[in-house]
């Protein structure tokens, strides 16, 4: 009243308000109003409220700018709420804590849905432009104040929580339910809030639990025991999270576990005794092998682990079996070993390691280390080789024929020297095929068709080169007979093969002299030939050639020899003699005296096939040795092979041969890679000429850099090469 | 079920009946939705709700049809202020306007200023509000036009301004000799107050400058542009992240290319790159420029420097990165709009580069006027807008065609516009009002 006259004593002409302003006491009488419904809805007495009343005067007060009034009335009567929970939160007895805070929780957000409800409208509009936190969350910030951090609640709901996880680990059932809702709430509070009241201490019990228990297993446990048990408590924490705790907790805790239990004692179980790494590949444990990766996939370094040691392992164990002398003498038995340790090998990566590149990587580098510390490995994987391709097939099905060449190949692509497996292998296929010993032609094509694949088209155009020789000599001969056959009469038939020189692995041999039937047929055959081929040489390779003969033993047994032409030429001698001494064979035949003593003995010392008497009786041929037609030779068989005494294995010279002509084979080869370099590079300095030699020449065999520097001084004597003015080291192409 | 489901509503003595399928439409987050939940003992006859029965009717009528439809004996504002009561301001926005079309754009509303000078920008909000820049102020509007807070940074010649979201509205403006103010700063779009500054740090010392030209980039990576002028070295732009509200990076001018004076800043996701245009009458020759501030380059630049003699040569005025980053789009005095390509790399070489494309419209226009304003360009879901003088062209289509010209005939010439939030507002240069277009929401059949 008073401001009122005075106004007018100024003559003071008063805008017109539009807003009334709402009477003090009236905002004081709302807002007690609302403070009884708070009140009624903590004590669940909110059904004779109405929501319209509420909410109108809510907007009543916010509209008349009592927003404040009514927010901070709102803090105060939720914290005196909240504190009266508090104490009655606190004074639950043992086991009827977590249930009392869970049913209060509840009740709060229940509460806290309906006081929203009522204060929409100043969440709406009072709430952000003066920038307070909306009702719902101040109501979980109140709760988390006055709740969860008071000083009687904090540190007895972490311990009761850890406690039971414990009881549940050692074995007690416990109300996952309950748990879920109390960790749901911290979750709800803030990830914060759950980090630091449960998840950081959750963690370090954990760690201290399974450091313990970790400790305990590895003295008591075997290597397979302990990671079924880690294994188990892995599953049981994963299982843990997904019943009552956070998805973010999984990392965590299992990193936990796997740190504790796998990566603090990685190398004790890997080489345990009696039971680590070593024993399970031995003994094939896929459970425990498939376990053990798995988990220690699961740590740094795990794998690596794993793999190190199946390494050293895999190499070892091939080690010792390549430098095996026993196992040596067996060439085919040899690479069976080999053949076996892989697909065991291969076997246990498959199932056990989930076909791990890296582990495959290790099982290859690991043959190829050993197969190639026995420079024989070439030579007795041909030999494995000849022996399927010769019989050990025989009624194999097409597939299983591949299983076996394709596992061949594997052991192949270990090899180094590539083209000392190809020097044997041609020797063989050239055996097999002159002695028309091979099982199946297919058989043959298919490992060439991959030796192709492998290695390109000229490791195999020569042995391709035979296959083709085969065939036209087959066709000649029909041809010769076809026009011969007037001439020739009932002399003895002639099968020629021609082989072209440089495919096949012939060596020049003086010729023997051939028993003079055969020779007639002979000159023909070279008469018919010459005619038709002009330019052309022909030479008898008399030592690769087979003869099936006819003989008559006493009491008129008669038999089909089948024999080579030296034993063929030394047999038709005893047509017009009973007895001859080496000395009068060898100057007959003139064959070559290494060859004769092995045609003599097997005709003469093998027991059962001895169709000529030696004396003295021995199993040796000596040159005062004198032979006799073998008058009482008996065989139940008809025809009767007789085999000639070969060396399956080369001998130690025919080894130093072979080896000789390989490097020889070499030098042409070096030569050619070191002048291809140089021709694209111009300049180059000594060591990337080795390095890139060697890598060119890699997928055929490893050349040696001293053999390199020689052919290099030799290309350089030649003028291909010269040493540069300035820098000896430096190479310069010559045009 | 059919009774149950039924709901009855006494609205200030008015009955209105309508079901709670209806109602589920407001949402929980609204009165509506709270009423009728099962904390608040539900099931009533009858719900009695002291307010405006008229509204009550217009907004329940929303609820069913999804459609708004005010009668003329209902203010829109006191609709507003109900809808705002009911929690269903929201819906009443969805409903107002329709999704944006150049083509089927209807003048909805023109809002006269106060300001004394000329303007200096306009800005959409992304919820269909706006603000205007007029000389040292800015005026912020909500989606319903009312005039909120207006605000200022310390009343200095405001440059540019935009919104990093509906609520917070980022300024530049001019430093004033001697002073530290100018410079950038947040302000609150509801209530105008400043919430944060940013500066600009050099040799590890802040900086007063003067900000210009501003730009976002995109949403989730929260960083603001912004081109910058200070008294030493600080000549470049800056790039800060406005949730940390620090400076994260700063790119120096090079010489013969300035980008402190820019007048146009684009950020171009496709290229990661920024485009910086600094433009006649700024400067005398027109430089565009593309940045890549992860090395610090210019991987792509064009500048007319050499080829403009006189003024009456076709001069780039305004320019804008077309929506597939694949060129530029520019406009001279005339209203030709002209093309750079972005892929042909570096048409450094005496601004060859532009494709201009002769509209017929330049032959039968009269003689810009004098109080004629600088032509502006912008782009909108594939479609092009350009200003010129008192009319807004609108070209659709990759060819660019003209397809709809918006004039209205009191305002003089636009100095600015902007499109947002399915508005399109345009600034005229006279009586300091803006006009707000809407494409109207779809017709039922």
């Amino acid at each position: 009243m008073n401001s009122q006259s005075q106004r007018r004593k100024n003559f003071k002409i008063e805008a017109f308000k539009h807003k009334v302003e709402l009477d003090p006491k009236y905002a004081e009488r709302t807002w007690k109003v609302l403070e009884h419904a708070i009140h009624e809805i903590y004590n669940n007495n909110a059904s004779r409220l109405s929501f319209e009343e509420l909410y109108r005067s809510a907007y009543n007060m916010v509209l008349h700018k009592y927003g404040d009034k009514l927010y901070t009335g709102l803090v105060a009567t939720m914290t005196s709420h909240l504190n009266k929970i508090a104490k009655s939160i606190e004074s639950a007895q043992g086991g009827l804590f977590l249930e009392k805070l869970n049913h209060k929780w509840a009740d709060h957000n229940k509460a806290l849905q309906m006081i929203r409800d009522i204060l929409m409208y100043m969440d709406r509009s009072y709430v952000p432009t003066s920038h307070k936190t909306p009702v719902h969350e101040l109501g979980l910030n109140l709760w988390r104040d006055h709740i969860i951090h008071s000083t009687n609640i904090q540190a007895r709901l972490q311990d009761t929580l850890l406690d039971l996880i414990q009881r549940e680990r050692t074995g007690d059932v416990i109300n996952r339910g309950l748990m879920r809702n109390i960790t749901k709430m911290l979750m709800d509070l803030g990830s914060s809030v759950y980090q630091d009241d449960f998840e950081k201490p959750f963690l370090d019990v954990s760690a201290s639990f399974y450091s313990g228990e970790s400790q305990q297993f590895i003295v008591c446990c075997d290597c397979g025991s302990y990671l079924k048990k880690a294994e188990r408590r892995l599953n049981e924490e994963m299982e843990r999270v997904s019943h009552y705790l956070d998805a973010k907790t999984e990392v965590k805790i299992t990193s936990v576990v796997e740190r504790e239990m796998i990566a603090n004692h990685m190398q004790r179980l890997v080489h345990m005794d009696n039971s680590g790494l070593v024993n399970m590949l031995m003994d094939d444990k896929y459970d425990d092998l498939s376990r053990m990766y798995s988990l220690f996939k699961r740590v740094p370094e795990g794998l690596s682990t794993i793999r190190d040691v199946m390494t050293s392992y895999l190499r070892e164990r091939g080690r010792v079996l390549v430098t095996d002398t026993e196992r040596l003498k067996d060439p085919v038995e040899f690479v069976q070993c080999l053949l076996n340790e892989k697909d065991k090998h291969d076997k246990i990566i498959s199932t056990a390691f989930n076909n791990d590149k890296t582990f495959q990587n290790a099982l290859n580098s690991s043959f190829e280390y050993f197969i190639n510390l026995n420079n024989r490995s070439p030579e007795f994987i041909s030999l494995y080789l000849d022996d399927k391709l010769r019989k050990g097939l025989k009624g194999a099905s097409e597939e299983e024929v591949e299983v076996v060449l394709d596992k061949v190949m594997m052991l192949f692509r270990y090899l180094q020297e590539k083209d000392v497996f190809e020097k044997y292998y041609k020797q063989h296929l050239a055996k097999r095929l002159l002695s028309g010993k091979t099982v199946s032609d297919d058989a043959e094509r298919s490992m060439i068709v991959k030796l192709k694949t492998e290695c390109g088209y000229q490791f195999t155009s020569k042995l391709e080169g035979m296959f083709t020789d085969m065939k036209t000599s087959e066709d000649t001969m029909l041809d010769f007979y076809a026009k011969q056959s007037a001439e020739l009469g009932d002399g003895p038939t002639l099968a020629v093969q021609i082989l072209t020189t440089g495919s096949w692995p012939t060596q020049p041999t003086a010729a023997c002299n051939l028993p003079p039937e055969i020779l007639t047929v002979c000159e023909k055959f070279r008469t018919y030939y010459l005619g038709t081929h002009s330019g052309r040489r022909l030479t008898w390779q008399t030592n690769m050639g087979t003869a099936d003969i006819k003989a008559t033993f006493g009491k008129g047994h008669k038999h089909e020899l089948n024999v080579s032409t030296y034993q063929m030429c030394v047999l038709m001698l005893f047509n017009s003699a009973d007895g001859l001494t080496y000395r009068e064979i060898e100057q007959a035949t003139e064959i070559p005296a290494l060859d004769l003593k092995r045609c003599l003995q097997s005709l003469a010392c093998v027991k059962g096939k001895n169709v000529l008497r030696k004396e003295p009786m021995s199993k040796d041929i000596s040159e005062e040795d004198v032979f006799y037609f073998n008058d009482k030779f008996t065989s139940k068989f008809v025809k009767v092979k007789i085999g000639t005494v070969v060396a399956q294995k080369e001998s130690e010279p025919e080894k130093q041969e072979t080896r000789q002509r390989v490097e020889e084979d070499r030098k042409p080869q070096i030569e050619a890679a070191i002048v291809r370099i140089m021709k694209s590079r111009r300049v180059l300095d000594h060591n990337s000429i080795v390095a890139e030699v060697t890598k060119q020449l890699q997928l055929r065999f490893l050349p040696n850099p001293v053999v390199i520097k020689k052919r290099i001084e030799s290309l350089i004597e030649r003028e291909f090469l010269e040493r540069d003015k300035a820098d000896r080291k430096l190479y310069r192409y010559l045009a | 079920m059919a009774s149950r489901d039924r709901v009855r509503f006494n609205v200030g003595g008015q009955l209105f009946e309508t079901t709670s399928t209806t109602l589920a439409n407001a949402g929980r987050e609204s009165m509506l939705g709270a009423l009728l939940d099962e904390s608040w003992n539900p099931g009533q006859p009858e719900y009695f709700i002291d307010r405006n029965p008229a509204c009550f009717s217009t907004l329940l009528d929303l609820l069913r049809t999804g459609a708004l439809h005010i009668p003329s004996n209902v203010p829109e504002k006191l609709l507003y202020r109900e809808a705002l009561y009911y929690g269903l301001l929201d819906h009443v926005r969805g409903a107002k306007w329709g999704p944006f079309d150049g083509n089927t754009l209807r003048l909805a509303d023109s809002v006269p200023g106060r300001a004394p000078g000329d303007g200096t920008a306009i800005r959409a909000a992304p919820d269909g509000g706006c603000c205007v820049a007029h000389g040292s102020m800015v005026h912020v509007y909500n989606w319903m036009l009312e005039e909120r807070r207006p605000i200022s940074l310390d009343y200095q010649q405001v440059n540019d301004v935009g919104y990093i979201d509906a609520n917070s509205i980022v300024i530049t403006a001019r430093e004033r000799l001697g002073k530290g103010d100018g410079g950038m700063a947040v302000f609150s779009a509801a209530t105008g107050e400043l919430r944060h500054r940013f500066r600009v740090e050099h040799g590890r010392q802040p900086k007063s400058f003067t900000a210009g030209a501003l730009s976002l980039a995109c949403p989730d990576d929260h960083h603001i542009f912004s081109s910058c002028k200070g008294r030493l070295n600080e000549y470049g732009i800056g790039v800060w992240d406005h949730n940390t509200g620090q400076q994260v990076d700063f790119f120096y001018e090079h010489p013969g290319c300035s980008l402190g004076d820019a007048d146009k800043l684009q950020w171009l996701p496709s290229k990661n790159c920024l485009m910086v245009a600094t433009l006649f009458p700024r400067t005398d020759n027109c430089f565009i420029g593309l940045l890549d501030f992860r090395d610090k380059s210019i991987p792509w630049c064009w500048s007319d420097a050499g080829i403009t003699v006189n003024l009456e040569d076709k001069r780039v005025l305004h320019a804008i990165a077309m929506e597939d980053g694949h060129s530029i789009c520019v406009i001279n005095q005339y209203d030709d709009l002209g093309f750079i390509d972005l892929r042909a790399g570096n048409t450094n070489s005496a601004g060859t580069g532009v494709r201009w494309s002769s509209r017929s419209k330049l032959m039968n226009q009269k003689v810009p006027y004098e109080e004629s304003c600088y032509p502006k360009l912008a782009t909108h879901n594939g479609q092009l807008f350009s200003c010129m003088n008192d009319s807004i062209s609108v070209f659709s289509g990759s060819e660019h065609v003209l397809t709809s010209t918006l004039r209205r005939s009191y305002g003089g010439s636009i100095c600015d516009f902007s499109i947002g939030g399915d508005r399109l507002f345009a600034l005229h240069n006279e009586e300091n009002v803006f006009d707000v277009w809407e494409s109207p929401p779809c017709p039922i059949i």
